[in-house]
């Protein structure tokens, strides 16, 4: 490899900002986009809300998300488990044949398959929400209940150099008020 | 326009935009405090109601099937209408919770809550039917598949399977769903209470923090399993229509049951999603977040569904009129004008000629009205479900079979009990979890201050010459 | 589980063969049986004999009237009122027309898809089980049967059928029902059974005659026949060709209108097993 190394930065400080305007919070985001703040990237912003906010997407960034995956592979595993433990099931239980029927009856078969489909894919579908939306795991700091009534919090992981920066950046856009920790 | 006329412009709006989203959380929240004795006093009624029911299925249990008053020819009677009116009510939720959402129609959002809620509850109850109404109770496992010993599976070639199966799924996911749209609801309840009350939801909301990953994946999960939901919701309740249309019997064995149960059920869903909105709106004092142009909106959707209703019963009557199936047309004209003819005309009655009077916006601005319009909504649904068992089974094919039968004070018990366990399940999630979403009416507000008609008001003012109304200010939510 | 699923390949093109086609089964007998309608004098011997052979509780006047009998075999009266008018005399002097009407053995019963617990199929015998102890008593299949001839035990009749000492009168041949389990004529099943023993025993074969049930057996007419379709020499199935009537067909060919057989319910597709002789009537 050559040339210098780069000089990674390690973060040293997670700062929220509490916002009463939302638009102004949005600005912030904007502008963290746009690189006012050297060394902080959007792709460090979180942004915590006391409701979804689908358009922000554009300035936030891309974000990945995986739950279509997650219930696709729930449906389709249910569904065919669903019709190959019946027919299984329907196969091995010769001794009581009925009703001028077939053993393996197809419609009744995709009828059950079909439930199984929807069961499953919302499991799958739940299983794959707690995992991605990382629920169910030890918090970690800087939460104010304020996000649940009407306050937008962003919240940004900094180094001591960008610390102050950030600051003032809040405070150009009306922030009510900014909480800070450690990271150790 | 003109249909909101009698109110002022303040009343005819969905829900203010100008209220504060501290409010929104103080207002729910004040709903679940301790209760007034009104309430225990419903809730000790309720519970009284389902001691009958226990009482009556002991008695069941002990003496057989008979004391039902069935018989040779009426095998099945109230036990089974019964379950099928609790399915039915069961789809509300789904209707207001799955399909308004993919219909964006954001006007469902204070009142969706309490509808899935119902849609649970429904359930519940609905699932006591099949198992009592067996003759050995102690058995009912049997219709699990599991892997026993003899080799033995339950038979999947019977309707009666695939309800179990249906209503399982459908009981696990209207639960599930019902539990992750209120997540966020009860990161709130969390924040702003104690005691016990924090422990249940500190557990409950797995940590909810509202950051913006976390609301990206709910979002595509409440659409992915609302989308799984609609087509759970109507294969439920055509698999319980084809318990009846898979049979051979006559008045049974019918095409259209599927899309007429469903249609029935949304219809009987509704009626009692308008009752519940009036119970709740006066006695939690919610009237600013289930208002009057919601309930309009709720009336116009269930006079809908209940033409659809008619429709399919016609179109029902008119197939069986115009065929040449002999003990069907019997069955029908028995219907029209045998001993069970008073309920069959009364279902005609409650349920496609009172749904008219929803058409009148004095019957839709008025609560008391709608109450018991809604009520007796649900009275014609309850004998539409009781004159598609009964008749049939009353004459059937075989003449030698022909019997009336009505039923006794076993039936009568057990089907009032329900009420007290669906009343009882009710009253207690209304005073534990927050019946009015208060996330969702967050949004509702955010999103009808953001959108302005500033382009529309131009154009209107170009052609009227009437100045429109002020442009609203992009304030938020503040506090 | 291996197996559980190596079976699904083994038999498909088995398992996928409706019961027109032969089903699964290779059907070692086919019992069937034949009424002759005008033999029958409606004396109701056969249902006495049926309560006796088969443990059938009496249930009282009452509930009899309520229509919560045991009956596995009933004889149906259909009076034919002519243009004389109800209150007349002359209109019940007319008399009645006698169905004994017992459960028919449908090939294509039915009762037997529709039970949540598979408590009901088509045995080898061509024979409709029904097996109470796997019964929970979800009624479906008495439903669904056309003919009503499924009885369920809304009570448990046992203690005030047979009060000591008359419970050893009991066919000990045959279970005592619970309450909360369908029931229904068998072909008397444990005489079908008594006897394929009995032939095993002498080491022969089943032959025309050996299997008698106890509504045959009592008639004094002689108008209930049973046997074995799938034998040729039986009686029965000289009776069905005679009359033309054949299994497996919901519509009867028949070349002699004057053949006096028919089956009950034959275009519901139901396929049962019972040939009537219809009554010679005058013209």
């Amino acid at each position: 490899m050559s040339g210098p190394a780069k000089k990674i930065e390690r973060k040293t400080k997670r700062v929220l900002g509490l916002f009463g305007d939302f638009d102004q919070a949005f600005e912030v985001i904007a502008d963290i986009r746009h690189y006012k703040v050297p060394g902080v990237t959007v792709d460090d912003v979180t942004l915590k809300s006391p409701i979804e906010h689908p358009e922000i997407e554009d300035v936030l960034g891309e974000r990945p998300c995986h739950i279509p995956k997650y219930s696709f592979v729930g449906a389709a595993i249910g569904f065919c488990f669903g019709f190959i433990f019946l027919a299984s099931a329907q196969a091995n239980f010769l001794a009581q044949p009925q009703g001028g029927k077939p053993v393996i009856t197809i419609p009744s078969n995709i009828v059950l398959a079909y439930e199984m489909l929807i069961l499953f894919g919302v499991i799958a579908t739940l299983a794959g929400f707690i995992w991605s939306a990382k629920l169910m795991r030890k918090r970690e700091g800087l939460y104010d209940a304020a996000v649940t009534v009407d306050q937008i919090g962003i919240v940004i992981e900094v180094t001591d150099d960008t610390f102050q920066p950030m600051k003032d950046l809040f405070k150009k856009h009306k922030v009510l008020e900014v909480h800070e920790e450690s990271l150790t | 326009m003109s249909n909101t006329k009698h109110l002022t412009d303040e009343q005819a709006k969905d829900i203010d935009e100008n209220i504060a989203w501290a409010k929104i959380n103080k207002d729910v929240l004040r709903s679940m405090e301790n209760p007034r004795m009104g309430y225990w006093v419903a809730l000790a009624f309720s519970v009284c109601l389902f001691g009958l029911f226990i009482y009556a299925e002991i008695y069941q249990y002990i003496y057989g099937m008979g004391p039902a008053l069935l018989n040779t020819s009426h095998m099945w009677d109230l036990y089974i209408s019964t379950f099928v009116f609790w399915i039915g009510m069961s789809h509300s939720g789904t209707l207001l919770s799955a399909i308004l959402h993919l219909c964006h129609a954001d006007w469902r959002k204070p009142i969706y809550r309490f509808a899935e809620a119902m849609t649970t509850f429904s359930l519940m109850t609905a699932g006591l039917f099949p198992v009592i109404h067996l003759g050995r109770v102690w058995n009912f496992y049997w219709v699990m598949p599991y892997m026993s010993d003899r080799g033995i599976w339950p038979n999947f070639r019977s309707p009666l399977i695939w309800d179990a199966f249906a209503i399982t799924s459908y009981l696990t996911s209207s639960v599930l769903f019902l539990y992750i749209g209120m997540i966020p609801d009860l990161a709130i309840c969390r924040d702003n209470t104690t005691g016990w009350r924090k422990t249940l939801y500190t557990f409950l909301s797995l940590g909810w923090r509202g950051d913006d990953a976390q609301w990206r994946n709910f979002r595509f999960t409440y659409l992915m399993i609302a989308c799984f939901l609609i087509p759970l919701a109507v294969s439920v309740h055509s698999i319980v229509a084809m318990d009846f249309a898979m049979a051979i019997m006559p008045g049974w064995h019918v095409t259209t049951f599927p899309p007429y149960f469903v249609a029935g059920a949304l219809y009987s869903g509704c009626a009692a999603i308008m009752t519940l909105f009036v119970l709740l709106r006066y006695f939690l004092k919610f009237e600013e977040y289930m208002t009057m142009p919601i309930m309009d909106k709720v009336c116009k959707l269930t006079f809908v569904i209940a033409m659809v209703w008619t429709y399919l019963n016609l179109i029902e009557f008119a197939s069986v009129w115009y065929g040449h199936d002999i003990p069907s047309k019997e069955v029908l004209m028995a219907k029209a004008t045998g001993p069970y003819s008073i309920f069959f005309w009364g279902m005609m009655v409650f349920g496609s000629v009172l749904p008219f009077s929803l058409l009148s916006q004095t019957v839709r601005h008025n609560m008391f009205a709608i109450f018991f319009v809604s009520i007796f909504l649900n009275v014609g649904m309850f004998l539409e479900r009781w004159m598609i068992v009964t008749p049939t089974l009353s004459l059937g094919y075989h003449p030698q079979a022909f019997n009336v039968m009505w039923p006794g004070w076993v039936e009568w018990a057990m089907v009032g009990g329900s009420f007290g366990w669906f009343g009882m399940l009710f009253l207690i999630f209304v005073k534990v979890f927050p019946c009015v979403s208060m996330y969702e009416v967050k949004e509702m507000v955010y999103h009808r201050k953001r959108t302005t008609f500033a382009d529309v008001d131009e154009m209107m003012e170009l052609h009227t010459g009437v100045p429109g109304p002020a442009p609203k200010t992009q304030e938020t939510g503040g506090s | 589980m291996p197996s559980l699923l190596g079976n699904v390949f083994k038999g498909w093109a088995d398992y996928s063969k409706a019961n027109e086609d032969g089903g699964h089964h290779d059907y070692e007998h086919m019992y069937a049986m034949s009424i002759d309608l005008d033999k029958c004098t409606g004396c109701n011997a056969c249902s006495t004999a049926c309560y006796a052979e088969n443990n059938l509780a009496w249930v009282g006047e009452e509930k009899f009237g309520a229509r919560q009998a045991m009956n596995w075999m009933r004889v149906e009266r259909y009076f034919d009122e002519p243009d004389v008018g109800e209150g007349s005399p002359d209109s019940l002097e007319r008399g009645a027309s006698f169905l004994p009407m017992m459960c028919q053995h449908c090939n294509g019963a039915p009762c037997e898809p529709v039970c949540p617990v598979a408590a009901t199929y088509h045995t080898v015998d061509g024979l409709n089980a029904q097996i109470y102890n796997r019964c929970i008593g979800s009624r479906y299949c008495a439903n669904n049967c056309p003919i009503r001839v499924r009885n369920f035990n809304f009570y448990d009749n046992a203690p005030t059928a047979w009060p000591a000492p008359m419970d050893q009168g009991l066919n000990p041949d045959i279970s005592v029902r619970s309450k909360g389990v369908m029931e229904k004529c068998t072909f008397c099943v444990q005489r079908i059974r008594g006897a394929s023993d009995k032939a095993k025993r002498e080491g022969r074969e089943l032959k025309d005659g050996d299997i008698v049930t106890a509504c045959q057996q009592t008639c004094p007419t002689s108008a209930i026949q049973f046997g074995d379709l799938l034998d040729e020499t039986s009686e029965i199935s000289k009776a069905w060709k005679r009359q033309q009537v054949e299994l497996g067909k919901y519509e009867q060919n028949k070349e002699n209108p004057e053949m006096r057989g028919y089956r009950v319910y034959e275009e519901l597709n139901i396929d049962t097993k019972v040939l009537y002789l219809e009554r010679v009537r005058e013209v």
